[in-house]
């Protein structure tokens, strides 16, 4: 091979070479992450795929879709019904990992990935070496615990403890025995994707996966707070979200 | 004829609606836009009371002459200090005491209140509420 077209070859791939992980070395996935759905006129190959579908159990499956009926219906009116986002409350796992157009920061170092939603300043704390607890042994909470695992370039999270009554996939009731499952890869170095898989036997008659896309922000984004200490929204005694305008 | 005209006036102000829907869902983390009037558009001129730089929302507080000179005063919502950075907005953008002329879509409760949709800074310079906004069409003025 001449060295003229040797030359040209190595440079043509050397992106991708850079990209590439030394042998055993997991990537590194620290960075800003920006919301990525994709869509028209973007490249095939990164557009999220489609999710499974949810189904539940009837007993669980009756009054969701009556709440969900209930929800449209007061849309047609006009009106929202309480919802935790209203009150300002967190979104927690999964929810969190998609909210709106807010970017999350991965922090990776080798025992602990943290990711931190913009929304709501969410954290959760994803442990490398330590192993996973039983779900009874979790306190119930927002975050849960979670624990992560290298699986070639993919971070494979397990988390269990999230309590019901937080806000689940497009509004699914789901039990204390919930399990979630991330699995976090970097497609190129500008595109990251989560599959989440959602699993529950209590309430689902079979698991629910989804898929999250990221675009890298720029190297010089800072990451805004967000206190919810303005929130002007309030529940009215019908249940109905109403905001309060000032006199003055 | 009339009939069908209503009709027609009708799914327009819906596809409207829809159309305003889908473009401002994956913007905003907090609520839906179900208090607000989307498909009404008026322009107000004041004195800016307060400029609250906060979460889950900024506001604007105005005070708003009317043409006799009776002064009303408004609450305008935006969106989150975020999702305005990314469309130009800074924490001291605006203060209290300035002039501002804004386009809002007012509440469907008839409060002085309105979800921001353009504001006119004493600059001259046009800001939009978020990275999204598309030319609107042209307000109807209060």
């Amino acid at each position: 091979m001449k060295l003229k077209t040797c030359t040209a070859m190595l440079l043509a791939f050397a992106p991708a070479m850079l990209y590439a992980q030394a042998a055993g070395a997991p990537p590194d996935l620290t960075g800003v992450w920006g919301i990525y759905r994709g869509g028209p006129g973007t490249d095939p190959k990164f557009q999220p795929p489609a999710p499974t579908a949810l189904v539940l159990k009837p007993e669980y499956d009756k009054p969701y879709q009556e709440r969900r009926a209930k929800e449209s219906a007061a849309a047609q009116r006009g009106e929202q019904l309480d919802n935790p986002g209203a009150r300002c409350i967190p979104y927690g796992v999964p929810s969190m990992m998609s909210i709106a157009i807010y970017p999350v920061e991965i922090i990776q170092t080798a025992k602990q990935v943290t990711i931190i939603s913009e929304a709501f300043s969410e954290v959760r704390r994803v442990y490398l070496d330590r192993p996973q607890w039983k779900i009874e042994d979790v306190a119930p909470g927002y975050y849960g615990r979670s624990v992560g695992h290298w699986e070639g370039d993919t971070l494979v999270v397990d988390t269990v403890g999230i309590k019901p009554t937080v806000s689940g996939y497009r509004g699914m009731p789901h039990s204390a025995q919930m399990r979630v499952t991330d699995r976090i890869r970097m497609l190129s170095p500008e595109i990251l994707q989560d599959q989440i898989t959602i699993d529950d036997p209590v309430v689902l008659e079979k698991p629910v996966t989804y898929t999250l896309g990221y675009k890298r922000m720029s190297s010089d984004y800072e990451m805004v707070e967000f206190v919810c200490d303005n929130n002007r929204e309030y529940v009215d005694e019908k249940g109905v979200v109403r905001l309060k305008v000032h006199d003055k | 004829m009339k009939v069908l005209h209503a009709i027609r006036a009708k799914l327009c102000v819906m596809a409207m609606v829809a159309a305003l829907a889908a473009f401002a869902s994956p913007v905003w983390a907090h609520h839906s836009f179900t208090m607000f009037d989307m498909t009404k558009r008026f322009t107000l001129t004041g004195t800016i009371t307060s400029f609250e730089w906060t979460n889950p929302h900024a506001y604007i507080e105005i005070d708003v002459p009317d043409e006799k000179g009776a002064v009303k005063h408004w609450s305008i919502e935006m969106g989150s200090p975020s999702i305005l950075m990314q469309s130009g907005w800074k924490f001291n953008t605006l203060h209290a005491g300035d002039k501002l002329t804004i386009i809002i879509n007012p509440m469907k409760s008839g409060q002085n209140g309105g979800f921001l949709s353009q504001a006119t800074l004493p600059d001259g310079k046009v800001l939009f509420n978020g990275p999204r906004q598309e030319p609107p069409p042209a307000p109807t003025q209060k």
